[in-house]
């Protein structure tokens, strides 16, 4: 009865402001500069309680974009394992999806879901940020649907 | 007659170099012994014949070859030193250049040359769990399947206080990492980790098609993808011996100046926000979003706009666009002289600028530094102007100079350049050139080598590429602009305030923010659990 009052309050709080962090793992700039334009005045993505957080350590959800390079391979799972439970993976544009353009590059590794769990998947070369957007607010309406379950 | 700049190099490289020829009319190429190698760069240096813009390695079977490109105007002195491949070495040209060490590092780590008496021989580019002896530009490397090796923590030493920055931050463009060893507040040393985003785009090249290849380089760069095509296209194209129509060539140049301008605004607002002026960030990039909506408009796409095709354009300007464009760019010229009065005049935005982080001239000529950083200290480093490629000799633009090298001199110098940006695209829409707008490419590109550079928003891009006549390029080498400006930003650093170092980062324009605040703390490669760091405290502090 408590634990089920206490996961309701938790879903409230989170859908009504989930805090982001973004991680490029190997990405060309090219969804990160969508990412951080859904962010300002135009498509204002704050609008839904959406907040840019600097440390995994505040953050609900991780946005990431970018095929995931040898290199950052670690340093991703590192990001996601700072992230408090629940959490939840966004992975934005075709890169971060397949690997995109860079299959087969001797850096790459693969895709994100490949490295960590993926809740929310964005395709493009780079997603408009209408479709960034459409990404949150779908994982919203997930936590919602959760929420109700509870 | 007078004596060219081509003339000049070849005089003073008489006696060091040998078979110089000149593949094409504004390229000399000097065979160089490696022993010599130190003679010859010293006396194009002791001259002042241009600077150091990038090398290339080449295999070449039994032999790997390095191309060391100096550029001076149009003009490109290509130095070529060959080593045997089994003992593959050449001597460091740091003393003599000391921004060459990135370049060192990155033709080490991709060919394994052993560079003798470099300054810096900590990895660059290639993951920390890569083998030390795979090297993977080598034509005989398969990279398909490179076994991981144990990573060897760094001994930490002593009584210094280092600062971590990235990979990760939200503002942060690129995953780069950065030490910064601090004595206090103040930087006593700086050294830079790239490779968190290595992809392995140069091996990709060769193993793709010509036509491939274009869509996979645009997306190098997600800000300034459309140079990077056109970087490529004109260099293919002058390897296959085609000119793209005049018509393609001016819509090639109205791209390049609107990603200029998409992209200068994004980092007028990215160093605000490193300011903390974030209201003139949100501004900015408010009105980003207008050039952004005429690009969409015209190319179909917002980032990768792939307006570039092998031989000409595939996007054509109508007079309905170009009314749009035309008012598109009034209400941009409009908002940028209110950003200028902003940058210019804010006396809290230039107690962060003014002063700060000064380049002299001389400095960023010895340091390497192009684009917009050198003309912000002076130095007239802008391709547009100093080999005019695609239309730029039609609609030619002036390269804004500011001399004073700080920051305020960087900020101001990006803001300027876009009311010429505005001008030239007026300009453009006015007089664009009638015609079509794609030459017939043949179906093979002949085998040669060719250089090809452009002034991207961040600086001289440069491109080698070389051809053997097969579907598939022999050898594609990209230099881009930030890798020369990055040296400098770290050089910058050293003795500055660790405040002033996300500003003096995103000065030349690699968009970084403020530190990281977590420390990785490891001793005798152990990691310290919280219950350990937390006594250390208590006795260090006791």
């Amino acid at each position: 009865m408590l634990n089920g009052a206490l996961d309701r309050i938790r879903a409230w709080a989170q859908i009504n402001s989930p805090w982001v962090v973004h991680f490029n793992s190997g990405s060309c700039n090219g969804c990160d500069i969508e990412i951080l334009a859904t962010f300002t005045p135009k498509y204002d993505v704050e609008r839904f309680g959406v907040k840019l957080q600097g440390s995994p350590r505040h953050a609900d959800v991780l946005i990431c974009t970018g095929p995931v390079t040898r290199q950052a391979r670690d340093r991703l799972k590192r990001v996601y394992d700072q992230m408090p439970a629940p959490k939840y993976v966004i992975a934005v544009g075709s890169c971060a999806l397949s690997g995109g353009v860079f299959q087969g590059c001797y850096g790459v590794v693969g895709h994100v879901d490949a490295v960590i769990p993926v809740d929310i998947y964005v395709p493009g070369c780079p997603p408009r940020p209408e479709a960034i957007i459409d990404g949150l607010v779908k994982l919203l309406g997930k936590l919602e649907g959760t929420a109700a379950h509870a | 007659m007078p004596e060219s700049a081509l003339d000049r190099a070849e005089t003073l490289l008489d006696s060091s170099g040998r078979d110089a020829n000149r593949p094409e009319p504004n390229r000399l190429d000097v065979r160089v012994d490696p022993k010599d190698l130190l003679t010859a760069v010293a006396s194009l240096m002791d001259a002042r014949w241009g600077y150091l813009s990038a090398i290339t390695g080449l295999d070449n079977d039994s032999q790997l070859e390095a191309l060391y490109h100096f550029c001076s105007g149009a003009d490109i002195v290509t130095l070529r030193a060959s080593t045997d491949r089994a003992d593959a070495s050449l001597p460091s040209v740091c003393r003599l250049i000391p921004s060459a060490g990135v370049f060192e590092r990155e033709l080490s780590e991709l060919f394994g040359i052993d560079i003798q008496d470099a300054p810096d021989t900590s990895r660059l580019l290639l993951p920390d769990d890569w083998p030390l002896d795979v090297f993977p530009l080598r034509k005989d490397t398969d990279v398909s399947n490179v076994p991981s090796v144990p990573v060897l923590s760094q001994p930490s030493e002593k009584n210094r206080f280092v600062v971590p920055i990235g990979p990760q931050h939200p503002a942060l463009k690129e995953p780069g990492h950065f030490e910064f060893t601090a004595d206090g507040e103040v930087v006593t040393a700086a050294s830079l980790r790239l490779g968190y985003a290595h992809r392995g785009i140069e091996k990709a090249t060769e193993s793709r098609s010509w036509i491939q290849d274009l869509y996979l380089l645009e997306r190098v760069c997600g800000i300034c993808s459309h140079v990077h095509a056109l970087a490529y296209s004109l260099g293919a194209e002058r390897l296959a011996g085609v000119t793209a129509p005049p018509r393609a060539q001016a819509i090639r140049e109205l791209v390049s100046e609107m990603e200029r301008i998409h992209s200068h605004l994004l980092w007028l607002g990215v160093t605000a926000h490193e300011a903390g002026f974030e209201s003139l960030f949100m501004y900015t990039w408010r009105d980003r979003e207008t050039i952004m909506q005429l690009v969409e408009d015209l190319t179909g796409n917002r980032v990768n706009y792939s307006a570039n095709v092998l031989g000409g354009v595939k996007i054509d300007i109508d007079a309905a666009r170009a009314h749009a464009l035309l008012n598109g760019v009034d209400f941009l010229e409009q908002r940028t002289r209110h950003y200028l009065e902003e940058v210019g005049g804010d006396e809290t935005f230039l107690r962060r600028t003014r002063h700060i982080g000064i380049m002299s001239a001389h400095d960023a000529e010895v340091l390497g530094v192009v684009g917009p950083s050198a003309r912000a200290s002076g130095v007239l480093r802008d391709i547009r102007a100093e080999a005019p490629y695609a239309a730029y000799l039609q609609f030619p633009v002036e390269p804004v100079l500011r001399h004073t090298g700080d920051l305020e001199a960087r900020v101001l110098a990006r803001v300027l350049e876009l009311f010429e940006s505005y001008r030239v695209i007026r300009e453009l829409l006015d007089n664009l050139p009638a015609g079509p707008l794609v030459a017939r490419m043949p179906r093979r590109i002949r085998a040669g080598e060719t250089i090809s550079r452009v002034e991207a928003p961040r600086g001289e891009l440069f491109y080698f590429l070389k051809s053997n006549g097969s579907e598939h390029p022999e050898r594609i080498k990209i230099r881009t602009p930030t890798l020369c400006n990055m040296s400098s930003a770290l050089h910058l650093t050293v003795g500055r305030y660790l405040a002033d170092v996300p500003m003096l980062l995103a000065g030349v324009d690699p968009c970084f923010s403020c530190n990281d605040r977590s420390v990785h703390l490891n001793v005798a490669g152990d990691t310290w659990t919280w219950q350990q760091l937390s006594q250390h405290a208590r006795e260090f502090y006791a």
